[in-house]
């Protein structure tokens, strides 16, 4: 059984790995991928069957790696991991369904190694190992976008690449002076979670410290001032590529904060929490108000997740029961609708070659299955009730009243933000009269029906019934509140 | 078995919604017989289920509440909340006439909507409005209600922008959304601030009724205008109405159904449902009174110059939702949803008429060019009438005895100008409604056009509602009218009582039955024999045919500043964030074309190099040697 | 009296370092490297026989022997450079500059 994440990590490259050494043909290797891709998802089901809420670090996994310096194979998974595993299982092979048709062999690789990256970021607990995996699942995006993508990809790849490895310098050298300060006080070395977190440190050295994986987190989400790379990179990205920007890998900077943040700089980050919370609320609004003017779809959703992202960091900071909640809630019910919508802005690229908005209109009057899957996600970004982002946004505003008026006032207006550009551009997509490009468009295929259903039926049934999703991970995140103090 | 009732009730419209909403997208099926059957018949169904829960109502005491469980929605912390319903009398009310007028309607619509090529989808949503208005006014706790609350702002954004060819239909379908949602920013707001103060102790309506006292007075004041902001927006009160107006452009059974039965009559259910709260802040409730009374004049004073004979009804609506305010605010709650339940029957007689009259001038809309169907549209022409009397308050028509308690109350509170803004207000409602029905029925048409007939399906419903326009006043007729006020005692509400005298009422009766009378006279004096449209001739009267310019207003200082905004980031973002990282890659540039100058190819300079750097570090051996030679 | 022998040594290493350095006529710089080469072996020869150790003898030897090869690849190098462009200006070969590879 604790072997489990193991597989979990290793079988999508292990499958990419048997695919090149038999030079697999397209149909094999688009095989090789939804059944590996399906096998991890089944193993992450039954891990979520055998998950206990109550019990903290589950399923862990040992094994000695660099023993010099006490970097060890260590991987875990609690319900904050959880969550986010159970995500990337589900959206992968939805996205290998995307590419079903696609010829190019190297596409198939990256996303398999790319997999390989995300997961093993998510579940594991040694600092190095993590950021080995954190720095893996940036290569085949790199190649995705500067060897697949359009419009200034190669400038573009270049550009995420340089600002995220920016930041994760800083992480990286941050670890490794955790790891020498361990070695300082115990005569040996360890970058173990557990060892790194029973540290402590003095205040001084733990701001600059913390600071090295905020700005690594920040970059990643991307915090405002640290997202210039992100509409470029989202607008000349593959689609695949791109929801794993949007759904995945933005999502990780929220858990590093949570799991790294909290983990390890519990007292330190009271001083960065004010300056965070005020970023986090300018995201919210600036995000959303950058996006209503944007002429690219899939930049317009750069922005919108942008504002989503803003929002689960804030509730983040806020530290405490509803927030926590309405922001692990996010993530999951956030990954989902963008990925709906995203993939389906891929559709429309693949159908008439456009994703300006001013090219399009008048969908719903040709292909009226494609409108109503769109504007689903679409109002599900905008938090309509019945949709699990609902559900997280009102957590999050009651919490965020719990913590100040101020602050509560500025949440709340979370409700209007993502309505004043979804709206819009619903109209100027979808409705009026059809455009001399969108007169042929045609509507959802099998396929394209078997990818977006499960997204949809997963996104209401989050929003009807989301206690049958935060049982999951509420008990947890309790204990994790009271651990710190913020629950009593 | 009361619980299996209650659940049925919210679910069927929504499994009907669905799945003709599936039958529609995914299947070839178009047979309007089939749509029309499972969309009539689930109402129908809705219709008797709430029949027998009111009937039980009637029967037992007012302690008599049917709760239902489904399962446990949430539950994070002291955050509990189930999916609940709760029906108690005033709910049962509500859901009575929500779902028996919804069914009229629906059966209007399957007439009105024929031929359409969206048919099955209109169903799917008009069963979706329905279902949504259902759950929203069953909601055992507020954050149910909020659910539904925000589902019937959806629905009518689905049905407004119905037509979504046309982009303008879109845009109203927008406005009225996000209008809506602005409201919802308060009403969240105001349930954010609840729960955190007594959320604790449970989040049912009972709950909360039973804890209010423990909340920090200083913060209900708060709560009761944040809540209220949620009303305005629902329900088209100054400042959050402009959305209304511009909903007309859904097919006319959705305007129908918005103004008479659902969605904008929200705002007074919740107003009312919270009455033990609102009966704690009475100068809370005072603000919410002046808003009404402003909203009921405001919106009489447009009506009075417009021409399109959809926008007329809508502004009368937004103005007797002002009525329905000052008798919620001033605490006179059974008689805010008496006007609501009258109104619910002449107003959908008023926007089911004229869709008939539309449809028979092949959907022309513009009264002005219209004239005598009087002869013409017999059975329209007088189920119109019933209602246009009604809506006058010209006894023994509805309208009168619910417009009539409203105005008593604001009197014997002692309101005397939010009385008389009213007696006002029910002047120029008489007025510009008269001005309606003379111009389209009596006033002989300037041009002559030909009529459809108009189909059974869209008669009968008429002729229902007139009856009921008619004779439902007497359900709340109070003594001095030799009734028992049978609607107010049923549906028992914390209401504030002002004892008037017989003659004090008969005397404010009057008053108000003559200025009607009045309103009337001036009408047919100016449009009785021939009418032209209002001309802005002269200042005021331009600011009333444009509406004041809000809607321009609202555009210059929101929609045109966000989108410069917009622009203004994206500029922020290249030429600052952009500039900055640029700078920095300027300076490591530099240094690069720096270093580089010094690679010129010339072998010898190499040399030099190689010289240089070897005298160098022979120079530090010798020094950290410290050895001579 | 091996200090002679050494300044003599580190004078024509110097010579021929100035020389390298300073023209441009490839066989000049040659002559420069040459002579470098030399000073270096006048020195082996000088520190072994002040010594009396005979490796630097035999390393001397050996340098001698290289040099010779040497100067056959470095001649025709020359010669070939002069064929193609017609000059034997050092200054001339600058393809690993960075102005002409941007």
């Amino acid at each position: 059984m604790n072997m489990i994440l193991t597989l979990i990590i290793f079988i999508p490259i292990l499958g990419a790995l048997l695919g090149s050494l038999v030079r697999a043909s397209i149909p094999l290797l688009r095989l090789l991928a939804i059944v590996t891709s399906l096998f991890v998802l089944g193993l992450s089901w039954i891990l979520a069957w055998y998950f206990d809420p109550h019990a903290g670090m589950q399923f862990v996994h040992i094994a000695p790696w660099i023993q010099n310096y006490g970097i060890t194979y260590y991987v875990g998974v609690d319900a904050l991991s959880l969550v986010l595993l159970l995500m990337i299982t589900l959206i992968m092979p939805l996205l290998y369904l995307y590419m079903w048709r696609e010829k190019r062999h190297g596409y198939w690789y990256n996303m398999m190694a790319l997999q390989t990256g995300v997961l093993g970021a998510v579940l594991s607990l040694d600092l190095i190992l993590f950021y080995l995996f954190w720095e893996t699942m940036l290569l085949p995006v790199f190649i995705m976008i500067g060897r697949y993508g359009n419009t200034d990809n190669q400038y573009n790849a270049m550009r995420i690449v340089v600002m995220t490895i920016f930041g994760s310098m800083a992480m990286l050298f941050s670890m490794l002076y955790m790891g020498y300060l361990f070695f300082q006080s115990h005569g040996f070395w360890s970058f173990s979670y557990n060892d790194i977190a029973s540290l402590s440190l003095d205040p001084r050295t733990s701001i600059v410290v913390a600071a090295g994986f905020l700005l690594a987190f920040a970059i990643k989400i991307p915090l405002p001032l640290f997202h210039t790379w992100m509409a470029p990179a989202y607008g000349s990205s593959p689609t695949p590529a791109v929801v794993i920007l949007s759904s995945i890998m933005a999502k990780l900077g929220i858990y590093g904060i949570w799991r790294f943040g909290f983990g390890l700089f519990e007292s330190t980050l009271e001083y960065y929490v004010t300056p965070l919370i005020v970023f986090a609320l300018i995201g919210v609004i600036f995000y959303a108000i950058h996006a209503i003017m944007e002429p690219n779809l899939r930049r317009m959703f750069a922005y919108s997740s942008g504002s989503h992202l803003s929002l689960i960091l804030l509730g983040l900071m806020l530290e405490n029961v509803y927030t926590w909640n309405g922001s692990l809630y996010l993530v999951a019910t956030h990954a989902l609708a963008s990925a709906g919508i995203l993939i389906m802005i891929g559709m429309i690229y693949r159908r008439v070659r456009s994703i300006t908005i001013d090219d399009l209109g008048g969908i719903a009057q040709v292909a009226p299955r494609f409108a109503f899957f769109f504007s689903f996600f679409a109002l599900s970004i905008a938090g309509l009730p019945g949709t699990g982002g609902f559900v997280a946004e009102l957590l999050i505003i009651i919490g965020a009243f719990k913590y100040s008026m101020i602050v509560g006032v500025f949440a709340a207006l979370t409700m209007i933000a993502a309505i004043t550009f979804v709206f819009w551009m619903l109209q100027r997509t979808l409705f009026g009269a059809p455009s001399t490009v969108t007169a042929g468009f045609q509507d959802l295929g099998r396929i394209d029906l078997l990818i977006l259903t499960p997204l949809a039926l997963l996104l209401l049934l989050t929003g009807l019934a989301p206690s049958l999703f935060t049982q999951l991970f509420e008990p947890a995140l309790l204990e994790m509140l009271q651990a710190i103090g913020r629950y009593r | 078995m009361n619980q299996t009732l209650l659940l049925l009730i919210v679910i069927l419209p929504f499994a009907s919604a669905a799945i003709m909403g599936m039958a529609y997208l995914f299947t070839s099926l178009r047979d309007e017989r089939i749509y029309s059957f499972i969309g009539i018949a689930t109402p129908v169904a809705v219709t008797l289920f709430s029949l027998i829960l009111g009937v039980q109502m009637l029967s037992n005491d007012t302690t008599f509440v049917i709760h239902s469980t489904l399962f446990e929605w949430l539950h994070i912390g002291e955050f509990q909340i189930a999916f609940s319903l709760m029906a108690d009398r005033l709910s049962a009310v509500m859901i009575s006439f929500v779902s028996l007028i919804g069914t009229l309607i629906h059966i209007y619509a399957s007439g009105y909507m024929r031929d359409d090529i969206g048919y099955g989808k209109f169903f799917a949503y008009f069963n979706f409005f329905l279902g949504a208005m259902l759950l929203l006014v069953l909601a055992q706790n507020p954050i149910i209600m909020f659910i539904g609350w925000e589902l019937v702002g959806l629905a009518s954004y689905l049905l407004i922008g119905f037509y979504h060819q046309e982009s303008g239909n879109i845009t109203a379908a927008n406005k009225a959304f996000i209008v809506n949602r602005i409201g919802d920013f308060g009403f969240v707001i105001g349930l954010a601030l609840l729960f955190l103060a007594i959320g604790d102790k449970g989040f049912g309506f009972d709950a909360i009724r039973a804890h209010i006292s423990l909340v920090d007075p200083g913060l209900l004041a708060p709560i009761g205008i944040l809540l209220f902001v949620g009303a305005m927006g629902k329900s088209a009160q100054i400042p959050l109405y402009v959305w209304l107006p511009d909903a007309m452009a859904g097919p006319t059974p959705v305007s129908a159904l918005i103004h008479a039965a659902t969605m904008v009559t929200a705002g007074v259910y919740m107003v009312a449902r919270f009455d033990f709260l609102y009966e704690l802040i009475p100068s809370v409730g005072l603000f919410i009174a002046t808003i009404g009374i402003a909203s009921a004049l405001f919106a009489a004073i447009i009506a009075c110059m417009q021409s399109d004979i959809k926008k007329i009804l809508a502004y009368s609506t937004m103005s007797q939702l002002g009525y329905m305010f000052v008798a919620v605010g001033l605490g006179a709650y059974s008689a805010g949803i008496f006007h609501v339940f009258t109104h619910a029957f002449f107003k959908a007689l008023l926007f089911m008429g004229a869709g008939a009259v539309i449809i028979a001038l092949h959907h022309e809309q513009d009264i002005f060019k219209m004239g005598g169907l009087k002869t013409r549209l017999p059975l329209i022409f007088a189920t119109m009438l019933v209602a246009t009397l009604a809506i006058s308050g010209i006894p023994p028509f509805a309208g009168f005895f619910s417009k009539d308690a409203i105005l008593v109350h604001a009197f014997a509170g002692g309101h005397i100008y939010i009385w008389a803004i009213g007696v006002l207000t029910a002047f120029l409602t008489a007025y510009y409604m008269f001005r309606l029905f003379l111009i389209v029925f009596i006033t002989p048409a300037k041009t002559a056009h030909r009529t459809t007939e108009v189909g059974m399906s869209m008669k009968w419903p008429l002729a229902v509602l007139a009856t009921g326009s008619a004779l439902t006043g007497f359900l709340g007729a109070n003594e001095a009218y030799g009734g028992s006020n049978l609607f107010g005692t049923f549906i028992h509400l914390g209401d504030r009582v002002h004892h008037v005298d017989h003659s004090t009422e008969y005397l404010l009766g009057g008053l108000s039955v003559a200025v009607a009378l009045a309103g009337m006279m001036l009408a047919y004096l100016r449009f009785g024999k021939g009418a032209s449209e209002p001309k802005a001739d002269t200042p005021w009267r331009a600011l009333a045919i444009n509406k004041f310019y809000i809607d321009e207003i609202y555009n210059a200082l929101v929609v045109v500043p966000l989108r410069y905004l917009s622009i203004l980031f994206d500029r922020f973002d290249t030429l600052f964030v952009d500039g900055t990282i640029n700078l920095m890659l300027l300076g490591y540039r530099g240094a690069a074309d720096a270093f580089g100058t010094l690679q010129n190819g010339k072998v010898r300079y190499y040399a030099l190099y190689i010289l240089i750097g070897i005298s160098l570090l022979s120079l530090a051996m010798l020094r950290m040697t410290r050895s001579p030679l | 009296m091996p200090e002679y022998y050494l300044a003599l040594a580190a004078l024509l290493f110097c010579i021929g370092l100035v020389g390298a350095v300073s023209r441009r006529n490839l066989f000049v710089i040659y002559m420069s490297i040459e002579l470098m080469l030399n000073a270096i072996n006048l020195m082996l020869a000088t520190f072994a026989r002040a010594q009396n150790d005979h490796g630097g003898t035999v390393m001397a030897l050996l340098l001698i022997a290289v040099i010779a090869s040497e100067a056959a690849v470095f001649l025709s190098m020359i010669i070939t450079l002069f064929r193609t462009n017609r000059t034997i200006d050092a200054d001339f070969f600058t393809n690993l500059s960075q102005e002409q590879n941007p």
